[in-house]
């Protein structure tokens, strides 16, 4: 592999393979809101951690980990549902030959829906994420993991609770 | 010096709290984005304020590195959590001793001659915040037990 660092903002549309081509193809398809085509670029069993994902039940704290057919599929689907032009922008794109893969990436959207507690107030929003990624030699995601920051995301919406 | 060495220094610096060890991972003109605090600029000033802060807000601190790989452009990834408890205000929040664990992510860009000449950092200040008691956005410094 020889990719390095791919800084295009928008205009991202590197003829990659290998790891980086399934990471770019994951976007395209988040982009289009396919998460039928997101699912199918990962394997059977990929693990799924959207790590600032945390939602405060009366007993317990529930996280957004588990797998990419399950947890995974229902939050880009309620993502999808509460921001229904949500989009996105690589911004850069690094790998090593191990298969892993590291975007930051640009989302946002305007919201139409609530989502958790954040209410829908019409908000714009364009939050910074960092993705990692590792990706088999068959081409499949395997393991998505990513960061980003709620309290910016809430700010911009109008939200002001940190549960 | 590997850059996957380079960053377990600077993981091992950073939870020392050793600023100016820490500095001398880096070139003189290095950069540092800590984005969730919306702070961008030399790491000689606003990264060095920053471990600062932490360190001596968390005179406890571990940093743990739980996964780390280097990409083909040189830059070191790391998965990090950061445990200790709290000592002294930290980032406007009073101290209530709560204890502390966060996980972050880290890229550092490492230079042929082995020295860091960017750092950026993710994590979720929601999440740092429930564990210090905040509970407004608005009310940053006012916590609940």
């Amino acid at each position: 592999m020889t990719t390095d660092v791919i800084r295009a903002g928008t205009e991202v549309t590197p003829h990659e393979s290998g790891a980086p081509a399934a990471v770019l193809a994951f976007f395209d398809a988040y982009r289009v809101h396919d998460v039928e085509r997101m699912v199918d670029l990962c394997t059977e069993g990929a693990d799924f951690r959207y790590v600032p994902f945390e939602v405060r039940g009366r007993q317990r704290v529930l996280h957004g980990e588990g797998k990419v057919r399950t947890i995974g599929k229902v939050i880009w689907t309620a993502l999808i549902d509460a921001f229904p032009d949500l989009t996105n922008a690589v911004t850069s794109l690094r790998a090593d030959e191990q298969g892993n893969v590291v975007a930051e990436v640009s989302v946002g959207g305007i919201q139409a829906r609530p989502f958790g507690i954040i209410a829908s107030a019409g908000g714009h929003f364009e939050l910074p994420h960092l993705f990692l990624f590792h990706v088999t030699g068959d081409g499949l995601i395997d393991d998505i993991v990513a960061y980003w920051d709620n309290v910016d995301w809430k700010r911009q919406l109008g939200c002001v609770e940190v549960d | 010096m590997s850059a996957r060495s380079l960053a377990e220094n600077f993981f091992g610096r950073l939870q020392a709290g050793e600023v100016g060890d820490v500095l001398g991972l880096m070139t003189p003109d290095a950069t540092v984005s800590l984005v969730p605090l919306n702070r961008h600029g030399p790491m000689a000033t606003d990264g060095a304020a920053y471990v600062r802060e932490l360190a001596r807000s968390f005179p406890d601190l571990v940093v743990r590195v739980r996964r780390l790989f280097v990409s083909a452009d040189n830059t070191a990834v790391a998965e990090i959590t950061i445990e200790g408890t709290q000592a002294d205000d930290f980032l406007a929040v009073v101290n209530q001793e709560k204890h502390v664990e966060l996980d972050q992510a880290w890229l550092l860009k490492v230079t042929p001659d082995d020295r860091i000449s960017a750092v950026t950092a993710y994590w979720d200040q929601n999440q740092l915040y429930r564990r210090l008691g905040v509970k407004r956005l608005d009310k940053i410094t006012i916590t609940a037990g």
